[in-house]
């Protein structure tokens, strides 16, 4: 029986001793993992193809997983060295070179997968435009019934307002068997109105439809809320003009132009008046009237980082139009 | 243990002793000793408990039916799909090779070979008993592990999946691909070590995923010899890419009647090619 104990005991203490040590091993490691992680794949996808015979369907799924896992980390790595919030919106910053090649193995090891196209269609083109294009026309080469993809390189060409050829690529993937009608409806857009929010609503919102990711579908609603946010924008400029050319002078607070925001049908702040952007922040400007020069980030200004307005006032004089923006009185 | 003591000696001296049987060499009898064979070594193949990886087997579809959902974006369903086909064929084809080398070794290690052929049984009935009992053992295994496969998939779904019944043409082709890499384990069985016969089924495995390579080296080579070489392997050795549908499956894609009916009648012409043989090397050897 004491012999027993003494084993139970011997476990029990090597087991605490060997995660202690594997702990001691991964702090450690950390130095070689930020200076080789970032290194080329050993192998490409039609390597890896060839090495997993039957299993490159379960291959292919471990690759997705790890673009995810490795997006991710990367995020949560910024959001500890930045103290916040990243903005999905900033993802070049993210220095993601080994996105593609991840995806590129992927999809290479399961040509079907739709996934990586998708979310490479919508996260490498902040790494790599031609990365990106370049995986779609492989997918669509080796899908080529999948009018999503289409829309996906589409989207891109959209992006990079390469108007004329978002519209082709969407004209001839409405031309596939299941293709949806607004596809050749967009393809019209495109090459119409292809700068236009609208055209890019549409985009979002159909881009929205057809996800299944709810990463893609949260990064498409916060687009569509950059476009309402641009729109309310144009509206409060527009409405802020109009106050100063009927009272002479500028809105000193938005309660001077609540009335005015209410019926443009913006959200207001009911304690203080503010208009409220599609995330129901209110929007806040501070704006040199002698260079119209205006930033969002009021906070930035307060905290003393004037260079910004510096520059430009000493641009302005230069150029000569210091104060003609006021004089034109184009805003408040 | 033993492996036919006593239950199959026992059923097989019934089998030849019955009353109702006028010859022991009848086709009836024939089939009933090559059952009795393969009764029992299902038998002795769950009292070994080969039956147990279907524990870890379902552990790693409950672990992946709920971490999966996180890590994958949405992906689970594939995911679920990939994982549970793969895990299928790795294990089946351990448990064909493991199990598979040892069917003729043991029997003629523990000498209770010699009970079984004093009694009115050929050597051919005997391997044919013994490769049909390991693939009652892998059929059951695989019927488990396909139906834990759609319990998952509708699990990850929250309902109805169709994708649960379309993985079954996949399935079928596994169990297949597992049947003739039983007859090449039970073939090294009759002439080698299990040590050995276990790498060479292992390598039989793999150059039969890579036949494809195999043909195009055959084509592409300039050397007459070289081809003929290549050739040789790619038609001698069993192409089993032609049973790996488990990618497509996965996206719910069906094959053919056409390409599973050719499927298995190329599986069932390998299979008797891999027994005859068996047969014939067993037959030469002098077990004294």
């Amino acid at each position: 029986m004491k012999k027993d104990a003494l084993r139970l005991l011997v476990i029990v203490l090597g087991l605490a001793e060997v995660v202690l040590l594997a702990h001691w091993i991964d702090d450690h490691r950390q130095d070689m993992n930020a200076r080789f992680g970032e290194e080329r794949l050993y192998v490409d996808g039609a390597t890896a193809k060839r090495l997993t015979f039957a299993f490159n369907g379960i291959a292919a799924d471990w690759y997705w997983m790890r673009s995810l896992q490795y997006v991710g980390g990367k995020i949560v790595r910024y959001e500890d060295s930045h103290n916040g919030r990243f903005n999905l919106g900033n993802l070049s910053s993210l220095d993601l070179k080994l996105l593609a090649p991840l995806l590129r193995v992927s999809t290479t090891l399961d040509p079907q997968f739709m996934a990586p196209y998708e979310y490479g269609a919508f996260i490498l083109p902040e790494v790599n435009q031609d990365e990106a294009i370049s995986l779609l026309n492989y997918g669509i080469a080796a899908n080529q019934s999948s009018w999503r993809l289409y829309h996906y390189l589409g989207y891109i060409y959209w992006q990079r307002e390469d108007y004329a050829q978002a519209s082709d690529i969407y004209a001839a993937g409405s031309r596939l068997p299941g293709a949806p009608a607004w596809m050749a409806a967009l393809s019209a857009r495109m090459k119409a109105e292809g700068g236009s929010r609208d055209a890019g609503r549409e985009m979002y919102r159909r881009l929205y439809e057809d996800s299944k990711d709810e990463a893609v579908k949260d990064m498409v609603t916060k687009q569509i809320m950059r476009l309402d946010s641009l729109d309310d924008r144009d509206v409060i400029r527009r409405l802020l003009t109009d106050y100063r050319a009927q009272s002479g002078r500028c809105a000193s607070a938005w309660r001077d132009v609540t009335g005015a925001l209410r019926t443009a049908r913006l959200k207001i702040d009911s304690t203080t008046g503010a208009p409220l952007d599609p995330s129901d922040t209110p929007y806040r400007l501070i704006k040199d009237h002698r260079t119209k020069f205006e930033m969002g980030d009021v906070d930035r200004v307060l905290d003393g980082d004037l260079d910004p307005f510096i520059r430009n006032y000493l641009l302005s004089r230069r150029k000569g139009t210091l104060g003609s923006a006021a004089e034109a009185g184009d805003d408040s | 243990m033993s492996q036919l003591k006593p239950d199959a000696s026992k059923q097989i001296s019934r089998t030849v002793s019955d009353p109702g049987s006028d010859s022991s060499n009848s086709v009836g009898s024939n089939i009933q000793r090559t059952v009795a064979i393969a009764r029992n070594t299902f038998r002795e193949a769950v009292r070994d408990r080969v039956l147990y990886n279907l524990v870890l087997f379902v552990l790693l579809l409950i672990g992946g039916a709920i971490f999966l959902g996180e890590l994958s974006a949405g992906q689970d369903a594939k995911i679920i799909a990939d994982l549970g086909l793969s895990a299928m064929l790795l294990f089946g084809v351990f448990i064909a090779i493991f199990v598979g080398v040892g069917l003729v070794y043991k029997e003629i290690e523990r000498r209770t070979l010699d009970a079984i052929l004093s009694k009115p049984i050929g050597r051919g009935q005997f391997l044919l008993g013994k490769y049909l009992g390991l693939c009652l053992t892998l059929l059951v295994n695989v019927l488990i592990m396909g139906v834990g496969v759609s319990l998952a998939l509708v699990y990850v779904r929250r309902g109805w999946d169709p994708l649960a019944l379309k993985i079954w043409p996949a399935i079928l082709l596994i169990y297949v691909e597992l049947m003739i890499m039983t007859g090449v384990a039970l073939l090294f069985s009759t002439f080698s070590s299990p040590a050995l016969s276990a790498l060479l089924t292992f390598f039989v495995f793999i150059i039969g995923h890579f036949s494809a390579d195999l043909k195009t080296l055959g084509n592409s080579s300039g050397s007459a010899a070289a081809r003929w070489l290549f050739r040789s392997l790619y038609y001698g050795l069993p192409n089993l890419s032609n049973y790996s549908m488990i990618t497509e499956a996965a996206h719910g894609y069906i094959p053919g009647a056409r390409v599973i009916v050719v499927s298995v009648a190329y599986a069932i012409s390998y299979i008797v090619v891999l027994l005859a043989a068996a047969t014939l090397v067993f037959n030469r050897r002098n077990f004294k």
